[in-house]
């Protein structure tokens, strides 16, 4: 993807520091990727030409500084650490689009400072928790595994883009090395089950909340779509049919006008 | 040489086709069991204990695996506290050596802190103490450690452990992993300041640097192929030693191998081939190798290094359908007539400065009668060609409990604080 700057901040009284990728012009818009770190897709390029992007790697999930996670001994000194970063960045009132378990991040961000996000989406967030809608541990399980939980159809443009390896080992070798890295510094506070309690915040998110759910996503099982609606007042429900856990990769079709929608709309009621 | 028996409560009874429909831990299901065999495997496991002690082994050793099949033992510290009495009042004098509690596992560290020193008191001072970083399924599925934390913990709760044993005065520990108000168990260790300490390691680098640094013993397991594996991370331990100044004494150095001896080379392809088989096939051959590693277990760049040359693993990845004669092409076991044994260990002892083994004598589905004969032959025939390997290399066994004949020596300890 073109035009895209990183910018290093550091938060928490100069103990972590970020890595933020940023793209884009217009109104502030902070995106938290998911559990295997930040990649550019279609959905970012789109918001990117309206908005500024501004994406911030999970502390320890920029391979080249590994052990920033290690600085951050619970979750409460991460989402600490995003509401310094937003601050850092000097912008105020940022849209919150989360995917998974960045999904989370931005949940949990607006329910402990509801007075930062303009508006959110939540892009099958993980983050709550029913034994009935069993949800796989991701990080148990062999990448080919994984990417066919991650897919209503592996056969689509953006799965092949996303599982696609190159020729060369040792650039395999990295791609492996960073991407079960990113995973298992993101598993550290939704381990061994991802409920941290964030079932007892979500009252407390106040901005306007669009949650975007794959009606086949086999990780986290459409069924949550409405446990988070049911808790967040200014919410409303997106369900994408055939599509699995990553709407906005497997349905771009769908997941970026419907987005854009949204964000047009609540824009215009601030 | 020190020489100790290696000792796993395997589930003997588990049907044909397990390893195609099944995992060995984490979700294999409870129902292949039947009680009688279960009692069975416990049984006879203590027993044969039992029966090495009495034939003159140096050392019983047991490990820790939870929610696991082919090793149904969640605390190995039971065992060795039941072995620690039973020799005890028969006057065997043989170490009792839990390989042991898993530190990266654990969320008791206090508990494993005073579970040894129980055991070292109940045994009259024969306590080698095991303490393993642990297997990433076990600490992480099986109990709730982020696979991310699981190196830390076990570096904290090192220091806990040693620190409980050694410091004489009561202390707060305000740990990250866990926290106490005023540590000051009872009792201490016998020994003082502390027992030995042994450390398992798969081949990393910092592992091995770690127990040389801290003067713990090394053990290395042979179950990948000590013929593909065992000169690869040997070699490095020793390089590595010697680039930091230690010297080069065998008996920091232990060594696990899978073992199996009759009266003639034929006969023990007849008594142990199936058994053997079942072992790696059912056992860690089917454990998933994703559950071996999880995501962050390992750091980024032993990540990368592992993808870039997997050859520490040797033959982990086919075990799940391994024949007897990959096993023995590979040397993930040792087998033959007692001169054949005798030959391929002395061999590999020397070659690689081994001077303490770690004989599996028992494995899989291997019945009673079976392990006992294998114990037999082994004390008898096998360890008196190896027991004096180093014994005229001018080394000393510190590393081994002084009621045994070791020579502990203790270097000022990096004694654990939670005070910046």
């Amino acid at each position: 993807m073109t035009g895209v700057r990183e910018e290093q901040l550091t938060v928490l009284d100069g103990t972590v520091t970020f890595s933020v990728a940023i793209v884009g012009e217009g109104p502030a818009l902070m995106y938290l990727h998911p559990a295997g770190g930040l990649e550019f897709d279609s959905f970012i390029e789109d918001l990117a030409t309206r908005y500024t992007v501004y994406a911030p790697r999970f502390p320890g999930t920029d391979p080249n500084a590994p052990y920033e996670i290690h600085k951050l001994p619970t979750l409460l000194d991460a989402l600490l650490a995003y509401e310094e970063l937003v601050r850092a960045l000097g912008i105020t009132r940022p849209v919150l689009v989360g995917q998974s378990f960045g999904g989370m991040l931005a949940a949990e961000l607006a329910a402990l400072f509801p007075g930062v996000p303009s508006a959110v989406v939540l892009l099958d967030p993980i983050g709550l928790w029913r034994e009935d809608l069993p949800i796989a541990n991701w990080t148990t399980l062999p990448m080919e595994e994984l990417a066919a939980l991650l897919f209503h159809d592996l056969d689509c443009e953006g799965a092949r883009a996303m599982t696609e390896l190159p020729d060369d080992p040792d650039a395999v070798a990295d791609i492996v090395a960073n991407l079960t890295w990113a995973l298992g510094c993101t598993a550290k506070f939704v381990w061994p089950i991802p409920d941290t309690g964030l079932v007892r915040r979500l009252h407390r998110i106040v901005a306007p909340t669009l949650i975007v759910w794959g009606e086949q996503d086999r990780l986290i099982p459409v069924g949550y779509a409405d446990e988070f609606s049911s808790r967040i007042r200014r919410s409303r429900v997106l369900i994408v049919p055939d599509c699995g856990h990553i709407p906005q990769v497997e349905r771009p079709d769908v997941v970026i006008p419907q987005v854009g929608a949204f964000l047009s709309e609540v824009a215009t009621q601030v | 040489m020190k020489i100790s028996l290696f000792s796993q409560a395997a589930y003997r009874q588990l049907p044909g086709d397990f390893e195609q429909r099944h995992r060995s831990c984490v979700s294999t299901p409870y129902s292949l069991t039947s009680p009688e065999h279960v009692y069975d495997s416990y049984r006879d496991y203590l027993d044969e204990l039992m029966h090495a002690a009495r034939m003159g082994f140096d050392g019983l050793s047991v490990t820790e695996h939870g929610q696991s099949s082919y090793d149904m033992v969640p605390n190995p510290n039971l065992i060795a506290s039941a072995l620690a009495y039973a020799t005890e009042a028969e006057g065997l004098e043989v170490a009792i050596y839990p390989l042991g509690r898993s530190l990266g596992k654990t969320r008791e560290p206090l508990r494993v802190a005073e579970e040894y020193a129980m055991i070292d008191v109940i045994s009259g001072g024969r306590l080698v103490a095991g303490f393993p970083i642990g297997l990433s399924y076990d600490a992480s599925m099986n109990n709730g450690v982020p696979p991310i934390d699981m190196r830390r913990q076990f570096d904290e709760n090192l220091s806990l452990i040693v620190r409980a044993w050694t410091d004489p005065d009561p202390f707060p520990w305000n740990g990250t992993y866990s926290k106490y108000q005023a540590v000051n168990i009872w009792p201490r260790p016998l020994q003082q300041p502390r027992p030995a300490v042994f450390m398992p390691g798969s081949g990393t680098p910092r592992t091995m640097r770690f127990t040389l640094e801290q003067d713990f013993g090394f053990n290395y397991f042979g179950w990948f192929g000590q013929r593909v594996t065992g000169q690869r991370v040997f070699g490095r331990f020793w390089e590595l030693a010697e680039s930091l100044g230690f010297e080069a004494n065998p008996y920091r150095a232990g060594f696990m191998q899978t073992i199996a001896v009759a009266e003639t080379d034929a006969k023990a392809r007849r008594d142990y081939a199936p058994h053997l088989e079942y072992f790696f096939r059912k056992g860690l051959g089917s454990i998933p190798a994703e559950y071996m590693d999880l995501p962050g277990a390992t750091d980024i760049n032993g990540v990368r290094a592992l993808v870039k040359d997997p050859g520490d693993l040797g033959i982990f990845a086919t075990l799940k359908s391994a024949t007897f004669d990959d096993l023995v092409e590979y040397g993930s076991v040792v087998i033959g007539s007692p001169e054949t044994v005798r030959d391929t260990l002395v061999e590999f002892c020397r070659e690689n400065r081994v001077g303490n083994i770690l004989a599996m004598l028992g494995f899989g589905s291997l019945p009673r009668h079976l392990v006992e004969q294998n114990i037999t032959l082994f004390a008898t025939e096998v360890a008196p060609a190896l027991r004096g390997i180093w014994a005229d290399s001018g080394f000393e066994h510190h590393w081994w409990p002084e009621r045994l004949g070791g020579r502990p020596r203790h270097q000022p300890l990096d004694r654990g604080s939670t005070v910046a």
